[in-house]
């Protein structure tokens, strides 16, 4: 029994030793994200482009001469779960700062905590545009797009087409609608005469949408505004191309030409459906985007998508921000980050100070077969530029004043 | 919006037909869940990470096939044989030594099997998406009343009954089906009359994952095989075998019609609301019936 009592002794004395870290040798970068289930395609790109840049950096002598490490935690897509793991980060592992999450529910609880503990976290995924909207605050960064800009982007280029009568299908949670009604709010603005025929929503991680199809298909609408999430984009677009739907009535998928989506799919996803997205590897065809992808490839054996760029400009905002705050402080390092301008693989990317929210260009686009590849690609690209999608430090003042 | 006048439009013929395919894969899931369930009295959880290996199975042999109809055929065998075969090994080797114990005992045990499946598909496909492309042989979709029903949907609707008479067939015109029912009842008294009790009770259990495999591989033209495509299903099915009977073949038949209608129909009345229909039918069933609308093993 007293060995017993020793030998646990011994364990917990290790344990607690193995995940205090020694501090200050290092930059501590936790990550709480997902990487269990569905969303782990995604996910796992982050991580993935945040080490490439992160071991570039560490190789060319760290920041401040110190290496950035990091930790992972997994939040299996609860929120509850997300905020133990934040809190364990933040307590025992003693990171200087968060990133995560692709679930936009543990997001807005990790960035609370985060408010409270006076830890900077760098939002990664999540779309919800309350991130760095409405619940914004000193601490939260947003590393990528929301749906406030996927839809603005999205009701752009759809104002000047001559749509009269939508409607709205999507999944039945927070992002779906939030897209869906995002992209009708802004069009109605942009083009008054535009009307709504009528909605349905179902379940996340629904399979079979052929019966929401052929309601949809009797109903005869001109253009019809499809917001799924995840997997649903692939179930979708399988369907539709099963049913013949997109030859019938045009759509629109925020992230229909997005890599994760086509991709799988091969030759065989649909044409012509309309979708923004935050990254193309094949476009634009500049010089960095090239290299980029090069070193990517190079490293991991597969192309870039969209969570490949969020990880990889993470590391660069962290590494330059340290840099320019002159040593490790979170708070120096919040007012460093403020108006930080970075070069990247899709044009100059500034961290707005206002808002938290990094100037992301959006890329709208058509699927379209490419004889280069054997997956379908987005033709017809127009680049939104970031500035022009993103509410003004006006409105998200009014936001968060409420 | 005239809900009425909804149902009764040229919409609602494919639209129940749309239903009854739908119907097709919940049936072949949840038969292999009940019959588990009836004879070996599992309460099986990982039934649905089985359904997934047989999607994730299928891509991979139409993937080393490289594709075309005969390709597809084959992984409708090969990749439920590969689920009946891990279905064998997590009965002979973990399910088995539990039978004298508590039902939760194996409750808790099949619940540890679908985390640990979860992520050994992971380990085993990673993370990415996968998807199957319907063979051009089904490929495209018949017009009902100017609306699409898909080829393969057809194709499912002709599968479906085929494999309900055959599963009929293996439990009520063969020894061992006749066998694997005595066992449900008494099986004591089966191992008194010489019947290596065990083995039956193996056989059932491999012809259940045989049955998630099929359900698994034959979905998977239609949807995106991904993780956690396990998760979505399990709830499903037991719902289905709950309303229709535990452990009666015919009760996930009727349960599974009455899941892909209750949706399908859903959607023609109120389509902001049609994924609470199958559940409201749930509820209704079981305020009328608690114990299943036909006789349950249990």
């Amino acid at each position: 029994m007293r060995k017993a009592v020793s030998f646990l002794a011994v364990a917990v004395a290790m344990l607690c030793m193995a995940g205090s870290g020694v501090a200050g040798d290092t930059i501590k970068v936790g990550f709480v994200d997902t990487y269990t289930g569905p969303a782990t395609t995604f996910t796992n790109d982050v991580l993935d482009g945040f080490k490439m840049a992160a071991e570039k950096i560490n190789a060319k002598g760290g920041v401040l001469g110190r290496k950035i490490t990091y930790v992972t935690r997994d939040d299996k897509f609860k929120p509850d779960i997300g905020l133990t793991m934040a809190k364990e980060l933040i307590l025992n592992e003693n990171v200087d700062l968060l990133v995560g999450t692709i679930n936009s529910a543990t997001a807005l609880a990790v960035s609370d905590l985060c408010r409270k503990e006076k830890v900077p976290f760098l939002v990664t995924f999540s779309k919800s545009d309350k991130i760095t909207g409405e619940k914004g605050n000193r601490y939260v960064f947003g590393m990528n797009e929301n749906t406030e800009m996927a839809g603005r982007a999205a009701a752009k280029a759809l104002a000047k087409r001559k749509f009269v009568k939508y409607w709205i299908a999507g999944d039945d949670y927070e992002y779906g609608h939030a897209i869906a009604n995002g992209v009708f709010r802004h069009l109605k603005t942009l083009n008054p005469k535009v009307q709504l025929l009528g909605e349905s929503w179902w379940k996340v991680g629904e399979t079979d949408f052929t019966p929401y199809i052929t309601q949809i298909l009797a109903a005869k609408p001109d253009f019809v505004i499809v917001a799924t999430g995840g997997g649903g984009m692939v179930n979708f677009q399988k369907a539709a191309q099963s049913t013949g739907f997109n030859r019938k009535v045009p759509f629109y998928q925020h992230a229909a030409i997005d890599l994760s989506t086509l991709m799988p799919q091969g030759k065989n996803a649909p044409e012509g459906v309309y979708g923004t997205a935050n990254y193309l590897f094949y476009y634009p065809d500049t010089k960095e985007n090239k290299a980029f992808v090069e070193e990517f490839r190079k490293t991991y054996d597969r192309h870039p998508k969209s969570g490949a760029l969020y990880g990889y400009m993470t590391a660069q905002f962290i590494a330059k921000s340290f840099e320019k705050a002159g040593k490790v402080d979170r708070e120096k390092f919040i007012d460093a980050m403020e108006g930080m301008t970075l070069p990247s693989p899709v044009g100059p990317m500034e961290m707005r100070a206002c808002d938290h929210q990094v100037t992301l260009p959006m890329f709208f686009g058509v699927t379209k077969k490419s004889p280069k590849y054997d997956f379908l690609i987005a033709g017809d690209i127009v680049p939104v530029p970031g500035k022009d999608t993103m509410p003004s430090c006006a409105e998200i003042a009014k936001a968060r004043a409420k | 919006m005239d809900f009425a006048s909804n149902l009764f439009s040229a919409g609602t013929l494919s639209q129940i037909l749309v239903g009854l395919s739908r119907t097709t894969i919940l049936f072949i899931v949840s038969s292999g869940m009940s019959l588990i369930l009836g004879v070996l009295r599992i309460p099986n959880v990982a039934h649905g990470s089985l359904y997934m290996i047989g999607a994730f199975a299928a891509w991979s042999v139409i993937q080393f096939l490289g594709g075309g109809l005969f390709a597809f055929l084959a992984a409708m065998l090969v990749a439920p044989l590969i689920v009946a075969a891990v279905g064998f090994v997590l009965e002979r080797g973990f399910f088995s030594y539990l039978y004298e114990r508590e039902h939760l005992m194996l409750l808790l045990l099949t619940f540890a099997f679908m985390l640990i499946l979860g992520d050994l598909v992971k380990i085993v496909w990673g993370p990415e998406y996968r998807s199957v492309t319907v063979p051009a042989f089904f490929q495209g979709s018949a017009e009902i009343f100017g609306l699409p029903l898909p080829w393969y949907n057809l194709f499912l609707l002709v599968v479906g009954p085929c494999i309900a008479v055959l599963l009929w067939l293996v439990i009520n015109r063969t020894n061992l089906g006749k066998i694997a029912r005595a066992a449900a009842v008494d099986g004591e008294m089966v191992g008194a009359v010489g019947v290596n009790v065990g083995w039956v009770f193996a056989f059932t259990f491999v012809l259940g994952s045989f049955l998630a495999g099929l359900g698994g591989a034959l979905i998977a033209p239609m949807v995106n095989i991904s993780l956690g495509m396990d998760h979505s299903l399990i709830m499903e099915t037991f719902l289905i075998v709950i309303i229709g009977g535990l452990g009666n073949m015919w009760g996930a038949l009727l349960g599974s019609l009455i899941f892909g209608l209750s949706q399908s129909l859903g959607i023609l009345v109120w389509p902001q609301f049609g994924i609470a229909f199958p559940y409201l039918a749930v509820v209704a069933v079981l305020v009328v019936r608690p114990r299943g609308l036909l006789r349950s093993t249990w």
